[in-house]
């Protein structure tokens, strides 16, 4: 966890740094000169946190059902306790990525939202994160509260794949790896990044998870402390 | 008794109940017609496109069915037959029947609305590929009952259940909901049926995918 | 003063944006502290 910790804080301020600092040039050379990407230009450094986010919203969820469904099989509530905080945080990344996602697509293509299937994809995601809490907030023994939002996350969790796969394939769209994409479509996308952008990239990407890690180590101690403290009272 | 008698015979019960009071069907029938008309009044003399219509033909049914299916297993909390149901029947059986039932029932939907909407916009709403339509109205209730009945158990357990079924299903629903109204705008354009066969597959997945985890996951949702 | 800032407009950003980082992690780092804390209390106790 201590790895986490500072692991996430020294990645994130070296992305933050690297990310905006280094300069462009059309012919990068050595470490210190990021490519001209044809159409973005400065607005490319937003991959570096657009992407992480994103990534790590995708993450929160999948471990959110994953604690689900222990508990499902287990019934012990520290899983559901651990599945409510990762969706908590899930949802506030999935938060963050339409934001970014939506100035982003302001800057680039001209307005906020424009329902390609990556944009619909991560609206669906936030509809989803909404209803979970909704459904949660309807039931009222700790049992029930679980087992429902278990379930409810892991069918939820089924219709993604066809989002993520599926409709990228048959809806055109803005995003790179839609159908009209001259570089061909792919779930993950290879962007055309030099080696130290990818570097750069591929730590802030870890850096976001580790910071994922702790937020949720965070969370999930305090959630176990209020839970002791209410049955204690009780 | 075997499996496939009792589901039946579930049916049949869930059947003769809806055909005694006839409360679903009234219900639905008339959202249809109010809906239909709703959409009459807007449009006026406007003759919608092809994707439009397909649009609003969805639009309907899905509405009427977040008012509708619920009632599958929210009833049976109502009339407090549940427990009854628990001790009776194995919980697949019970899954089962309601699927079917809610597969019947979203069918008749579709069928009521294709009627009311050939009639009112009888310029507009031509299907010139009537497979294509066919095959998306058959498949399209299918994958509507497979998601929603799950989602129907689901929202029977809990307390605000009006609002809170359309809240849950939608997220669920919309790879479904994408797929059918494009097909549907296919079938209306007059389309080969090639083209929409990338659209059936999508929704045979989604109603495998759909049923398979419901079918997994619903005794978690049935047992107290 | 106003060239100096809309010339260097990427430090101006990332300083911005370092300060605002910096405010989360000393925030976090406190709940983690805090939490640590409450942790051991309620382990003596």
């Amino acid at each position: 966890m201590k790895f986490a910790k500072y692991g996430s804080i020294a990645l994130i301020t070296f992305v933050l740094i690297a990310g905006i600092a280094i300069p462009l040039s059309p012919t990068p050379q050595g470490w210190l000169q990021f490519p001209v990407i044809p159409g973005l230009g400065e607005k490319a450094r937003n991959i570096l946190y657009h992407v992480p986010v994103a990534w790590t919203t995708v993450v929160a969820f999948l471990v959110s059902m994953y604690y689900g469904f222990r508990y499902l099989k287990t019934r012990d509530i520290e899983y559901d306790i651990k599945s409510v905080s990762s969706a908590g945080l899930g949802f506030l990344f999935c938060f963050l990525a339409t934001i970014t996602g939506a100035l982003w697509a302001k800057f680039n293509w001209g307005s906020f939202w424009n329902w390609d299937p990556r944009e619909t994809s991560i609206f669906v995601l936030l509809l989803i994160y909404g209803a979970y809490f909704a459904l949660r907030s309807a039931l009222e023994t700790d049992e029930k509260r679980a087992t429902l939002s278990a379930v409810y996350s892991i069918i939820a969790g089924i219709t993604v794949p066809f989002f993520i796969f599926v409709m990228p394939r048959i809806m055109s769209g803005l995003h790179p790896g839609a159908k009209g994409d001259p570089d061909g479509s792919g779930p993950v996308v290879q962007f055309k990044m030099s080696p130290n952008m990818l570097v750069i990239f591929l730590l802030g990407l870890l850096g976001f998870t580790l910071l994922y890690v702790w937020l949720l180590n965070i969370r999930v101690r305090l959630a176990k402390l209020e839970y002791e403290r209410s049955s204690h009272q009780s | 008794m075997s499996a496939i008698s009792s589901t039946l015979a579930l049916i049949r019960k869930d059947v003769h109940s809806e055909l005694r009071t006839r409360y679903a069907l009234n219900a639905l029938l008339m959202f249809v017609v109010t809906a239909v008309s709703t959409i009459v009044f807007a449009l006026r003399s406007d003759q919608p496109t092809s994707s439009v219509l397909s649009g609003l033909y969805w639009v309907v049914v899905f509405f009427t069915a977040m008012s509708g299916l619920s009632r599958t297993f929210v009833s049976e909390e109502e009339r407090g037959t549940t427990m009854t149901l628990q001790l009776v029947a194995t919980p697949s059986t019970v899954y089962f029947a309601k699927l079917l039932f809610n597969t019947a029932l979203t069918f008749a939907l579709t069928i009521a609305v294709t009627i009311l909407y050939m009639t009112v916009f009888s310029n507009a709403f031509v299907i010139k590929t009537m497979s294509i339509f066919i095959g998306t109205v058959v498949l399209g209730s299918l994958g509507f009952a497979s998601a929603s009945t799950i989602i129907a158990a689901i929202v029977a357990k809990a307390n605000t259940r009006g609002t809170l079924y359309p809240v849950l299903s939608f997220p669920i629903l919309i790879v479904l909901l994408m797929t059918v109204m494009g097909a549907t705008t296919k079938a209306l354009d007059g389309e080969e049926l090639s083209s929409a066969l990338g659209d059936f597959q999508i929704l045979v997945g989604y109603i495998l995918a759909m049923t398979g985890g419901s079918y997994l996951l619903f005794d978690y949702v049935w047992k107290d | 003063m106003m060239d100096f800032l809309s010339q260097n407009q990427m430090f101006i950003v990332m300083t911005i944006v370092l300060i605002i980082w910096a405010g989360i992690v000393w925030y976090l780092v406190r709940i983690d502290n805090r939490i640590k804390q409450l942790e051991d209390h309620s382990k003596k106790g």
